[in-house]
């Protein structure tokens, strides 16, 4: 019996039982003795691993969203869904597609360029005398509903993990970051809110707004992918 | 040499302690950095990735060898590093290991020697990325660290949160976009850049490509151009609320294609040629400052 042969038997037979002409060569054989040592302590620490890890309610909604959004699932959302969706309107799943960060871009990118096609296919509107296309003093319909899918997004950001011992008093500049810089979208989306509510057909306004909301829809996933929050 | 009971004590009193730390500190010090080297041979142009998850600077430089040099330090075994190779592709990572670290913990720096014509991915968190002399294509991601780029080229694109893009010499083309971090593009070669950060500054201080497109565009912050008397190009100039400060108005000649250009109803604009206006440049701030000057 060589080295090979053992390794052969190991492989298609596994441990139990060893033929004896095997356990003779191991025996005698220290490579082969520490291999079937290590073998045995792998299967013994599998056998100490749970059976089961439950994964996070987000990757079956991610995973379900991603799966229906190339067709590939096109059954309603089971009652015992770990996170209930209600059936009634598509707009309320995008809430949940916003969960996975790959595609909470995606989604607010798709929602975005589509918002702003239908507001930049619009003719513009010369005449002061015609009558305006979005009545003056309300934010598009296009872009009300973005803002306010992204605000409740930002509202479920899970709150900020606890300051470890090591960490306290050195708050994470990363953190820091996200959140100033959400702070700043947000007023700025406010000044371009507010004058597209004066001028609804301002085109610049609406540009970086749209950019602004991408933006933000950006951040708000790199916040939700750190597992942490704003305050 | 003897010392009185009291003096003793007072020495005691102070060096002990200063012991003490020291014996539990040096064991630390000598822990916290952790430094790894690896080289990669390769064949061809290879395709370099390095994602940090942890905090660091990374530092790319070139040579004329066919080898990838990874220098990797951590400042803590709850940094975890791997790297590997398939032909020519290689990926670094640096994951935390221990999320309840402290930031000096989760601390992971790269140095890298790659060949001079290498493409790059490149997404850390925070820390500064720098790249010297690299032909390629490359996309780097930041949150918080700022970007440096010294005589680069190829399509480059910068993303990040706040950090600041400073590019000096870059060739190809830029694609930059951030929420607060500003845009320093310094002696560019560059064919087509195009600009937008939320808060943050731009500016543009170098030539134009004949036949070039460069978009620059900041909500709130200053977009500034500075521009040579040799330049070719058509201005379009245009803030809803901000201000356009034309220095230039001397070069600044009516659209030399005969265009008569108007800026938005809801705007202010600026539009003309410089020279012969080959290159097309479209400057625009919503609520900020756009100025545009020829460099003495």
């Amino acid at each position: 019996m060589q080295c090979s042969d053992v390794e052969q038997v190991l492989e298609q037979g596994g441990f139990s039982p060893l033929p004896d002409a095997v356990r003779g060569h191991v025996a005698d054989c220290a490579a082969c003795s520490s291999l079937v040592a290590d073998f045995s302590r792998i299967v013994d620490a599998a056998h100490e691993l749970p059976a089961e890890v439950e994964p996070p309610a987000r990757v079956w909604i991610s995973l379900r969203a991603q799966l229906a959004a190339e067709g590939i699932l096109r059954e309603t959302p089971v009652a015992q869904s770990a996170v209930p969706l209600p059936p009634s309107h598509w707009w309320q799943g995008f809430a949940q597609l916003l969960r996975g960060r790959a595609l909470a871009t995606a989604a607010i990118a798709v929602l975005v360029i589509a918002a702003g096609y239908i507001e930049f296919r619009r003719p513009p509107v010369n005449d002061s005398s015609a009558p305006r296309a979005v009545t003056a003093g309300v934010l598009p319909p296009q872009f009300a509903q973005t803002d306010a899918d992204l605000d409740r997004e930002e509202q479920n950001l899970p709150p900020l993990r606890a300051a470890s011992p090591a960490s306290v008093g050195s708050v994470s500049s990363v953190d820091d970051t996200l959140r100033q810089n959400l702070t700043t979208l947000n007023a700025f989306i406010k000044e371009c809110r507010k004058r597209l509510e004066e001028d609804p057909n301002d085109p610049m306004a609406r540009e970086y707004l749209a950019a602004a909301y991408q933006q933000k829809a950006e951040i708000l996933a790199a916040m939700m992918e750190r597992g942490r929050s704003v305050n | 040499m003897s010392l009185s009971p009291a003096v003793r004590r007072r020495v005691s009193s102070a060096v002990f302690p200063i012991l003490g730390a020291s014996l539990f500190l040096v064991p630390l010090a000598f822990a916290a950095t952790q430094k790894v080297e690896k080289h990669f041979t390769v064949k061809g142009r290879p395709v370099v990735m390095i994602q940090n998850v942890a905090n660091g600077r990374i530092e790319v430089k070139s040579w004329k060898n066919s080898e990838v040099v990874v220098n990797a330090s951590q400042g803590s075994s709850k940094v975890g590093l791997e790297m590997e190779q398939a032909d020519d592709r290689i990926e670094v990572t640096a994951n935390v290991l221990d999320p309840s670290a402290s930031d000096a913990e989760l601390a992971a720096n790269f140095q890298l020697t790659v060949p001079e014509e290498t493409e790059l991915q490149i997404k850390t968190q925070s820390g500064l990325i720098y790249v010297e002399q690299v032909l390629g294509d490359m996309k780097l991601e930041s949150v918080a660290g700022d970007v440096h780029l010294k005589e680069v080229s190829g399509y480059i694109i910068v993303r990040t949160t706040g950090g600041s893009l400073v590019c000096t010499q870059c060739a190809g083309k830029l694609d930059f976009s951030s929420i607060s971090g500003n845009a320093q593009i310094l002696q560019p070669a560059l064919r087509s850049a195009n600009m937008i950060t939320m808060t943050g500054n731009i500016l543009f201080d170098g030539d134009f490509i004949r036949t070039g497109i460069y978009t620059m565009k900041s909500g709130r912050g200053l977009v500034e151009v500075r521009f040579s008397g040799t330049d070719s190009f058509d201005l379009f100039a245009q803030t809803t609320t901000g201000t356009v400060d034309n220095r230039a108005e001397a070069f600044l000649k009516p659209d030399s294609h005969g265009v008569k250009h108007t800026a938005a109803r809801y705007a202010k604009g600026l539009f003309g040629s410089v020279g012969t206006g080959l290159a097309r440049v479209e400057l625009s701030s919503f609520s900020g400052t756009i100025r545009i000057l020829k460099r003495d």
